[in-house]
């Protein structure tokens, strides 16, 4: 097969189950467009996604990660986003310290009603992406 | 200044009454003047015990070490605590690791020795003022309030303190364990640097400057892992880098292996290595306490202290979180506020 001509990024999405995921859902059945180019991972909460999920897609050549839950008081294990917020606070700056284009990390907070502003941040992302161009900083080389 | 004697004899009190199983310190080691760990089970051996700008070590691993070791021969943990001579920094790691419930306050005698405004040498530094490896082959080392001064059989030194300090001891604002059984010598301060100067000043390189900068440091590393066994923050059986709990025998199927999660390569690579290291980091953040061991350990020095830095700061100016500075506050990532910054999430 040959490369696609016009460069795609690909996004890992970890969406929590009961808002993100939900959000992506209504963004389906809503017929909404946005572009495909999101990887979406299912997990039970924003605050389950350990640091490592996000340096390992990357690892795996991510071209962004997106770690999206519920709204600051929505969660649906009350606290678990408030984790979340300051454990990849701390990836996020981690990241741009080592010199990671800042823009290859993001997240976001949507509720299950929100099918819009999924499909407005995807469709963000991928525009940030794409004049960057593939991430090779922390893809894996082999030996 | 701290009278050694009144440290020794209380070691050996200890020992003697039988209140402690054992005191971790330092003795002058086999190389030249500087000191090296020593466990005294014998209260006549409590006469070898040092202090001095030599004592670099975080002996707060060999309580680790000993938590690994009973745990190994499946014994409850013994009634007696475990003595151990610490520096303010080292104290805060003891704090970091009774707060993670590692072990208990009772398990622990601290025998607090303040820096008070000596702070420990730099072996590095020490080398290019004397030359080579001259540092090594030095007799003695005394601070006599500004300057250190320095002898062999080749001659004398006379070092202003900041030439050989340290980094982090220059920028040290606790020289003092503030928890402790018993300390020895005053709380006193001598700020010579300006915390996190080495981190402000590297900040200021650009995005693409400071990826040359890791990239180049990621890829001269060996992965030794020294900077993990030297850490007593890094005391998990199981290591995310390296699984020992997965053996591979003569029945373990090709796809029983094929399956089995591997977060992070073992070849150093540099982009395995940075996934190290990044990890290590994220792990330690809140609970290094910058005793630098890591960077003082890594036969290619890479600057770990930078990146260990880097989220000491964080939690500092954004979370107000101070590792080890009380047993009782939850840990950095297991507490948040209210108003946690927010200003990167959509």
């Amino acid at each position: 097969m040959s490369e696609p001509l016009v460069y795609e990024p690909k996004i890992v999405a970890f969406l929590c189950k009961w808002c993100s995921s939900a959000g992506s859902d209504l963004a389906g059945v809503s017929r909404i467009q946005y572009p495909a180019n999101a990887t979406p991972i299912t997990v039970m909460c924003s605050g389950a996604v350990s640091p490592q999920y996000i340096l390992s897609a990357f690892n795996k050549g991510a071209d962004g990660v997106l770690v999206s839950g519920c709204h600051i008081g929505d969660c649906h294990y009350i606290e678990g986003n408030y984790f979340a917020r300051r454990k990849l606070h701390l990836v996020n700056e981690l990241l741009q310290f080592i010199g990671v284009e800042p823009q290859r990390f993001r997240m976001s907070w949507v509720s299950a009603a929100e099918g819009a502003k999924f499909a407005k941040v995807i469709k963000d992302f991928v525009e940030d992406l794409k004049p960057l161009g593939p991430q090779d900083k922390l893809k894996a080389q082999r030996p | 200044m701290i009278d050694i004697q009144d440290l020794r004899t209380r070691a050996r009190d200890l020992l003697v009454a039988g209140e402690v199983r054992a005191v971790i310190g330092y003795r002058r080691g086999s190389r030249g003047m500087l000191a090296e760990p020593v466990v005294i089970t014998d209260p006549s051996e409590a006469a070898s015990l040092v202090w001095d700008p030599t004592c670099f070590h975080n002996l707060a691993l060999y309580l680790v070490a000993d938590r690994k070791r009973l745990a190994r021969r499946q014994s409850s943990p013994p009634e007696k605590p475990i003595a151990i001579v610490v520096k303010g920094c080292d104290a805060r790691a003891i704090v970091v690791l009774m707060q993670e419930n590692y072990f208990q306050r009772e398990d622990v005698y601290i025998l607090g020795v303040s820096c008070e405004t000596t702070g420990v040498v730099d072996e590095g530094k020490l080398s290019r003022h004397v030359g080579g490896s001259k540092a090594k082959t030095l007799d003695s080392a005394v601070f006599d309030g500004d300057d250190f001064l320095f002898s062999s059989a080749e001659g004398e030194w006379r070092l202003a303190a900041r030439e050989v300090m340290a980094d982090r001891c220059l920028e040290c604002q606790n020289p003092f364990p503030k928890v402790n059984n018993q300390v020895f010598g005053e709380e006193k301060v001598r700020q010579l640097g300006v915390p996190f100067a080495a981190l402000a000043r590297f900040e200021q390189r650009g995005s693409p400057e400071r990826w040359g900068f890791w990239q180049h440091q990621f890829e001269r590393c060996i992965r030794c892992f020294a900077c993990r066994s030297v850490c007593p923050m890094c005391y998990c059986d199981e290591c995310v880098v390296d699984s020992i709990a997965f053996v591979a025998t003569p029945d373990t199927t090709a796809e029983e292996k094929a399956n089995r999660i591997r977060w992070i390569e073992r070849s150093a690579v540099q982009s395995e290595n940075m996934g190290y290291h990044l990890t290590r980091a994220l792990h330690l953040a809140g609970r290094c306490i910058d005793c630098g061991e890591c960077e003082r350990v890594c036969p290619v020095h890479i600057p770990l202290r930078l990146l260990n830095n880097k989220l000491e700061r964080e939690a500092r100016e954004k979370f107000g979180y101070e590792p080890g500075a009380s047993i009782s506050v939850p840990s950095l990532v297991s507490s948040f506020r209210d108003d946690d910054p927010q200003d990167f999430i959509r």
